[in-house]
């Protein structure tokens, strides 16, 4: 009866905070119900990774493991080298990272703060050559690669990396050119030169893009298939991506909880790293999303 | 501080170079075997049983062979490891290194390295398309080879030797193949009265039996009988029909009367059954992360030999029957189709003489007496088939009696993308958006075009 009396007699701010709550109830269900659909394959994976093939094979599916198999993460760790390939897949993701930052941040600041002859042809040359799909390049540079004798090692992985990325550099032009050119200016007289201005005062104020471009490059390079496949002989320097394909088969049933085990395993880093740069990573893509318009 | 820190980051960096420049130094030119597989009980498949032997150590003098296959599971890794590893110990000129490459992804990487001129010696290469790589010079002309070892082509069952050659010459060996027929649930046959030893052996029994077999409860299917397209295939029964393949080397042979009448009877299993649920079913399973004949929800199946291996694994194998492919009619053949592997020499690849020794080797019986005991394929081998050590296995018996209905042929080469061009037309005329003969008149039309273009 009180609460009636109060719907009817209660003030304007108790009305709009009783719409308030309202409303962050409804938003907090659908973006319950939406972050579920998201983290519903991911459970899927996990629990799948957790089962017996005897289990995955019965219908209906279950939800959760009947008995928790975490053995088969021991099994697919030791079925085949994984400390070898993720160590492989770490150092080619660290020097991919290395190489990325280094260069685009470097090729953007020319784009953005030095002013010479035929800036805007050349980048937009840089700009252009990302509408060439990767696969159009990959046999020419895979004959340029064994040419100079890469094949079968990391350098066609790391070192094109050294030379910059279209987009990558556009990105970061993009948040120098937000960047007051008086700093530089002030810097110029104070005796900087352009490097020192790039190293001092450019790379601190764009910690939140270099992150981003660290955080792209290294899950680009952590999950990269093709590259490695292409270019590595050797099974001792193959990656984690590879070495997954081999819970595969091409006739019959694959091994799904190895391969489970394996994927969840080779995602973990990419969660962690998530979580652990979540603010630079927000902030990064506002910075994409800003450079579209 | 600040020095300390600089110092720090100039360290890691140089490290990571460093790692990277002793990575490219340490290149596969010396040829070590490759990474050590053991293999972890794996309730999916036989292969566990197998445990190779350590590889034979190299001495400097031996020719290294780079050999490339797509088999990496820790079901198959360990077959193709023992044989090659035997052959290692055999040998004392020719050391094999046993390279896994993913499936599909591995011969793109071949096409690459020949293009670079630096391709593997030995690769495991698609039955289908040998003649394709041999008109573009990516595969080796065995002919000088086989012309020292004029038996060897007797190895193997006649419509895999027809696949390798190409102009009459031969560009691969074949090493296995796969035979389909008919896997059905003996349970399920005694609950509805029909008897568990006598399966289906023509289309209208078959259906009989199917329809026998139907639980259904309400509007769901607790458990089908059998479905044409979801448990076999359109194009198997389409082929079944009249013992002839939609494509060979002749060309296409997509609207015979027999074909026409094959698709219509596809198409009335949707009809009898519902297209609705019948997708619905397909798609519950459409993942492969289990299957529906193994779980009971099928009560006949189309499936390889190597589907043995799930049955053993996750049914009692007494309870399931196998037969060939029910035929059209009396007498008009329990045709069925096939598919499998060859070994090639990349074009390009430095020692094609000790390749050649290493694909006999895998190609004898030995090798391959052992990749069809544990595995449960078709191997390529007409006498190692036939072995009774192989032949004590009821089904792996079967599988190899059952080649003599086994359509095999490589696809022209002017029609690589043949099923592209007819497939549009069959799916139609299953959706009932078109008549099956035009639909198949237009694929024979389509594909006779696509040849006449391509040459």
């Amino acid at each position: 009866m009180n609460s009636a009396l109060d719907w009817k007699t209660g003030s304007y701010y108790q009305n709009r905070r009783l719409q308030q709550r309202i409303k962050k109830a409804v938003l907090f269900i659908v973006l319950s119900a939406v972050g579920l659909t998201f983290v519903i394959p991911f459970w899927w994976m996990i629990s799948t990774s957790l089962k017996s093939m005897d289990e995955i094979m019965q219908y209906p599916p279950s939800f959760l493991p009947g008995h928790w198999r975490f053995h088969n993460y021991v099994e697919t760790w030791t079925s085949i080298d994984f400390t070898r390939f993720t160590l492989n897949t770490l150092m080619v993701a660290c020097i991919s990272v290395t190489a990325h930052v280094i260069s685009n941040s470097f090729v953007a600041y020319g784009f953005a703060k030095i002013r010479f002859p035929g800036r805007n042809i050349l980048f937009s040359i840089v700009l252009s050559t990302m509408i060439i799909p990767g696969f159009v390049t990959l046999i020419p540079q895979y004959i340029m690669f064994a040419k100079i004798h890469w094949v079968g090692t990391y350098l066609p992985l790391t070192v094109p990396g050294f030379f910059g990325n279209a987009f990558q550099i556009f990105l970061l032009r993009q948040f120098y050119l937000g960047i007051p050119n008086e700093l530089i200016e002030a810097a110029k007289i104070d005796g900087a030169n352009h490097f020192y201005i790039w190293r001092k005062i450019m790379i601190p104020l764009s910690l939140p893009a270099i992150i981003m471009v660290a955080i792209s490059t290294f899950t680009a390079s952590w999950n990269d298939f093709v590259g490695p496949v292409i270019y590595l002989t050797n099974e001792s320097h193959y990656t984690l991506q590879i070495a997954l394909q081999s819970f595969k088969v091409s006739s019959g049933l694959n091994q799904w909880h190895y391969l489970m085990a394996g994927s969840v395993i080779a995602l973990t880093p990419i969660v962690v790293m998530f979580f652990l740069f979540q603010k630079y990573f927000i902030q990064g893509m506002n910075i994409s999303a800003g450079t579209k318009g | 501080m600040f020095q300390r820190k600089k110092f720090s980051v100039i360290l890691v960096v140089m490290v990571l170079i460093g790692s990277t420049l002793l990575a490219a130094c340490s290149s596969d030119k010396k040829g070590e075997p490759s990474a050590s597989v053991s293999s972890p009980s794996n309730s999916a498949t036989p292969g566990e049983s197998a445990s190779p032997s350590p590889s034979a150590d190299k001495p400097k003098e031996k020719v290294t062979l780079d050999f490339w296959a797509h088999w990496g599971s820790t079901t198959r890794r360990p077959i193709i490891e023992k044989i090659v590893s035997d052959f290692n110990a055999s040998q004392d000129r020719i050391f094999v290194k046993y390279s896994f490459q993913p499936f599909g992804e591995g011969w793109t990487k071949e096409l690459a390295a020949i293009a670079a001129g630096n391709p593997p010696d030995v690769i495991i290469q698609d039955i289908f398309t040998v003649g394709q790589r041999a008109e573009k010079k990516q595969a080796v002309n065995l002919s000088e080879f086989l012309s020292k070892d004029p038996s060897v082509k007797d190895r193997f069952f006649e419509q895999l030797w027809d696949t390798v050659l190409y102009n009459n010459e031969p560009y691969a060996l074949p090493f296995n193949t796969d035979t389909r027929f008919l896997y059905y649930n003996k349970k399920a046959f005694a609950e509805v009265g029909l008897d568990p030893n006598s399966p289906p052996t023509t289309w209208a029994e078959l259906e009989t039996f199917a329809k026998k077999l139907d639980k259904k409860n309400g509007k769901r299917y607790d458990r089908i009988g059998y479905h044409a397209n979801n448990a076999g295939g359109w194009d198997l029964w389409v082929q079944n029909s009249d013992g002839k393949l939609l494509i060979d080397r002749e060309g296409p042979h997509y609207n015979s009367d027999a074909k026409v009448e094959a698709l219509k009877w596809v198409k009335g299993w949707d009809d009898r059954l519902g297209k609705k649920e019948m997708d619905a079913f397909k798609a519950t399973f459409g993942s492969k992360q289990n299957d529906p004949f193994v779980i009971g929800k099928l009560a006949m199946t189309v499936q390889t030999g190597t589907f043995f291996a799930q049955i053993k694994d996750f049914m009692n194998p007494d309870d399931i029957g196998f037969a060939p492919v029910p035929e059209m009619k009396p007498g008009s053949g329990n045709w069925t189709f096939g598919g499998g592997f060859t070994l090639e020499i990349p074009y390009g690849a430095k020692h094609p003489e000790e390749s050649w020794e290493f694909m006999k080797y895998m190609t004898d019986i030995a090798a391959q007496k052992y990749w069809g005991q544990y595995l449960f394929d078709n191997i390529a081998n007409k006498e190692a088939a036939n072995d009774p050590d192989l032949s004590a296995n009821p089904v792996y018996k079967f599988a190899t009696e059952n080649m003599k209905w086994t359509l095999i042929s490589p696809v022209p080469n002017n029609a690589p993308d043949y099923k592209n061009i007819a497939n549009p037309f069959i799916e139609k005329a299953l959706l009932g958006q078109e008549d099956p003969k035009s639909a198949l008149d237009k694929a024979q039309a389509g594909v006779e075009n696509l040849m006449k273009t391509t040459k």
